[in-house]
């Protein structure tokens, strides 16, 4: 139920495996197979950073706080599992996403004012009022069949942040890749205490300059993660890197002392006896959606989601 | 596309007026894509209420609309109760003018909760701009259960009826509190009872989540409960809601099963402006039955926002001759032991009164009389009804309370335990020679799609501040 997550419909009813969310993709797309073929669109995850970005531009607007854009992104992705994206507005399901989101976060937000602040901001993409926007929020809370109560990884976060000792650093890395995984499938995939643990995991072995780059990010968290699963629950660790520390400089001091945080946290995951396979493969979605961002065009996306829009008269009412 | 929202059915000669625009725009629907559903031009329901359910009489109306009986038409089993929703109107028409958040609330909290004690949701229908929301049928509520008590000859609620109610009520308040939902409106009339004898909490429309992390229960709110239910702290001020603002209703409910009457009947002083009022009279026929607060029951007292104003309250009078308790001070500083001594035993006076009073008129052959519910049913009466918000018993530490023998928890509800002196029954109507009346249900507005009353949401609500304000007048 709303506080706990294994009763949530959140886990009854929208959490889906890999497979079952390909299917789903794959019969709406085939039931509107000549839209899809008129209207090329970028691939979902350029899609999810286009949106991603112009539900901020009007959470700023309207000074909205981060749960309830983090919401509202769950919002979009569940309405477009049942939707296809090609027969809506989606600056328009952008908004109504955002003004229930904030209601159901106990930050509304009046609904003319929604209006006026979308209407500034997408002004050839969208004629707004506010029976058109109340609308859509009927046809969103039917698709999502009333099932509005999100669980979020940040509450997760937050209570493990002293647990686990993390530097201010690392919280906040944690959080902006919390952050960031709205803009994958993985909300729809995994358990938000999955996601919370596999973001903090990242935020310890993730370093943007490290020689290697990104095979290196995922190896050291790949390696965490195999040590976890390899101990016993109960079994200490075996291996210590910290006999030899006389004598060395003051990077690889900090060097050590990080890998001894990774540890004990591999060894916290193996006493808790999380899901280390899915931890693995969230590490994957996420690595993967950080270098499919390095090819993101925006100029592109955009104009490939407004041609629908136009084409279609979509801006109108 | 506007074409498949019956145009306005609901609005009587609105929907002359509105026919030229219905018209223009069944033209331009004629070239729309009909696939193109929500994001443009008409929403459409893919279920239908009236495909689904047969609406037999209507039950009630309330602020926020209508809650009607029905049958399913596609042969499911059981009544359903209908709550709908009405839909606002911009001058004569329906309009869409985006849901209220109290509405939001109770569709996302009745959509998640599931248990015995708990109304079951069955689904949510929007459709025609109104929002619909099928539930389980419950035969009785609360109110309506007391009501028929107090009807010539006046009898007591038997005993055992009394513990199966409160059982089950605090059993679906643990499971609300264990959930982070505060419910905030308890009351006899939201409490439902189906006619094998389970008690349902019901009406979430209150109700709120109160884990929130960024964000404590502060905000917006002032007025929350109905006021004869509604805990001290709140009468002084706080705007902190704790879970311990539904246990107080729950004492006040279980004073009200034993009395046949609401135990603090007070006026509510109205909004004037903007400034919140004090509730002066509600406090007062609280401290008539509880005496008056202090810090040293209550420690925290003197940082209510309104505790200057307690001092303005007359304490209860004592009949002479009934109580050793001298004279009462006229200010709460003085005197304070004697008056903490005093508070504990005014409600006992009252109880013990209540238990064996005149109303009871029942037959040592009928269902029995309620002075077996003995001290314990006092010790929980004063547990619930504890001024101090801390030290009120929480739900789950009510179920444990030797008052229901120590059953403890649901799994002692209708299991017969040898160690425990009694079973609490899950049929809070077991071993009843007579039924109670079954609900009324009316004819003469069934048509769920046509009924119209002027606006009638749920308004001046505390948290629905965002409304635009004219809408405060509409209650
Ligand atoms: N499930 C139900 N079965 C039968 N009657 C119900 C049911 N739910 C509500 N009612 C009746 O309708 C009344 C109003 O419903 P409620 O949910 O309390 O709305 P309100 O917000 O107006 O108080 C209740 O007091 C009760 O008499
Ligand atoms: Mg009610």
């Amino acid at each position: 139920m709303a506080a706990n997550f294994w009763e949530s419909t959140q886990r009854r009813h929208w959490q889906f495996s890999k497979d079952e969310l390909a299917q789903m993709r794959e019969n709406l797309e085939e039931s509107e197979q000549s839209l899809v073929q008129m209207f090329p669109l970028p691939q979902r995850r350029h899609l999810n950073i286009y949106f991603n970005q112009q539900l901020g531009r009007l959470g700023k607007r309207l000074g909205v706080r981060q749960q309830a854009l983090a919401t509202a992104q769950t919002y979009l992705k569940r309405f477009y599992c049942t939707v296809e994206i090609r027969r809506t507005n989606p600056y328009l399901v952008i908004a109504t996403a955002l003004y229930l989101a904030c209601k159901m976060e106990e930050c509304p937000q009046h609904i003319r004012l929604v209006v006026s602040e979308a209407r500034t901001l997408w002004p050839d993409s969208l004629t707004l009022d506010i029976s058109r926007l109340g609308e859509c929020e009927f046809y969103m809370i039917s698709e999502m069949h009333s099932q509005l109560i999100i669980h979020q990884p940040y509450r997760t976060l937050t209570s493990l942040q002293s647990d686990l000792f993390l530097s201010q650093d690392e919280a906040n890395l944690a959080l902006s890749i919390i952050n960031d995984h709205y803009m994958t499938d993985l909300p729809l995939l995994y358990p938000p205490h999955i996601i919370a643990l596999t973001a903090i995991l990242l935020a310890l072995v993730l370093r943007p300059n490290s020689p290697g780059g990104t095979a290196t990010n995922m190896a050291a968290a790949t390696a965490a993660l195999m040590q976890a699963q390899a101990q016993a629950p109960g079994r200490t660790s075996s291996s210590n890197s910290s006999q030899n520390s006389v004598g060395v400089s003051d990077k690889e001091r900090q060097q050590e002392a990080r890998l001894n945080k990774v540890q004990r946290y591999a060894g916290f995951l193996t006493e808790s006896n999380v899901d280390i396979e899915g931890m693995v493969d969230c590490t994957q979605e996420l690595i993967s959606f950080y270098e499919c961002h390095e090819q993101y065009n925006d100029k592109i996306t955009r104009e490939q989601i407004n041609r629908f829009v136009k084409a279609r008269g979509l801006d109108k009412p | 596309m506007s074409l498949t929202n019956p145009p306005s059915a609901a609005s009587g000669p609105a929907s002359v007026s509105a026919r030229p625009q219905t018209l223009k725009r069944s033209v331009q629907a004629a070239f729309e894509d009909p696939n193109d559903r929500g994001a443009k031009g008409g929403y459409q329901s893919k279920v239908k209420v009236m495909d689904k359910y047969r609406v037999v009489g209507f039950i009630s109306s309330g602020t926020y609309g209508r809650v009607y009986k029905a049958h399913g038409r596609q042969g499911q089993p059981g009544d359903f109760a209908i709550k709908k929703f009405k839909p606002d109107k911009e001058g004569e028409q329906i309009q869409y003018t985006g849901i209220s958040q109290s509405a939001i609330r109770e569709m996302a909290l009745c959509s998640e909760l599931r248990h015995d004690n708990v109304i079951r949701l069955i689904e949510i229908i929007l459709e025609d701009k109104c929002i619909f929301m099928v539930f389980e049928y419950a035969e009785h509520d609360l109110l309506q259960i007391i009501h028929h008590h107090t009807q010539q000859p006046r009898h007591n609620i038997p005993p055992t009826t009394v513990k199966s109610i409160m059982f089950q009520l605090l059993n679906g308040c643990q499971y609300l509190h264990t959930n982070w939902v505060l419910h905030r409106d308890l009351k006899p009339a939201n409490i439902m009872v189906t006619s094998s004898g389970q008690v349902k909490i019901g009406d979430l429309g209150l109700a709120r989540l109160f884990n929130k992390p960024l964000h404590s229960l502060f905000s917006g709110d002032k007025v929350v409960v109905t006021i004869w239910y509604r805990a001290p702290e709140l009468l002084l001020g706080s705007r902190h809601y704790t879970p311990a603002i539904d246990l107080w209703a729950v004492g006040c409910i279980f004073a009200e099963l034993l009395s046949l009457r609401p135990i603090f009947k007070g006026e509510e002083a109205k909004m004037d402006k903007k400034t919140v009022p004090f509730q002066r009279n509600q406090m007062q026929k609280i401290v008539e039955i509880m005496g008056l607060p202090n810090k040293e029951r209550w420690p925290l007292l003197t940082s209510m926002p309104e505790y200057s104003n307690l001092s303005t309250l007359t304490p209860p009078i004592l009949h002479p001759g009934h109580h050793h308790h001298p004279h009462h001070p006229h200010h709460p500083h003085h005197h304070k032991s004697s008056s903490a001594a005093a508070s504990t035993s005014y409600l006992e006076r009252w109880y013990s009164s209540t238990i064996n009073g005149h109303t009871s008129t029942s037959s040592p052959a009928s269902n029995g009389s309620l002075t077996s519910l003995g001290t314990e049913g006092y010790r929980l009466l004063a547990g619930l009804l504890e001024y101090d918000p801390e030290k009120r018993l929480t739900a789950a530490q009510a179920l444990h309370h030797p008052f229901f023998g120590g059953a403890g928890s649901a799994s002692g509800m209708g299991m017969g335990n040898a160690s425990s002196a009694e079973r609490i029954s899950g049929n809070c109507f077991e071993g009843l020679k007579t039924a109670y009346p079954t609900r009324r249900v009316s004819q003469d507005d069934n048509d769920i799609r046509t009924s119209s009353l002027p606006g009638t949401k749920r308004s001046g609500l505390p948290d629905d501040s965002l409304r635009p304000v004219k809408r405060v007048k509409d209650a």
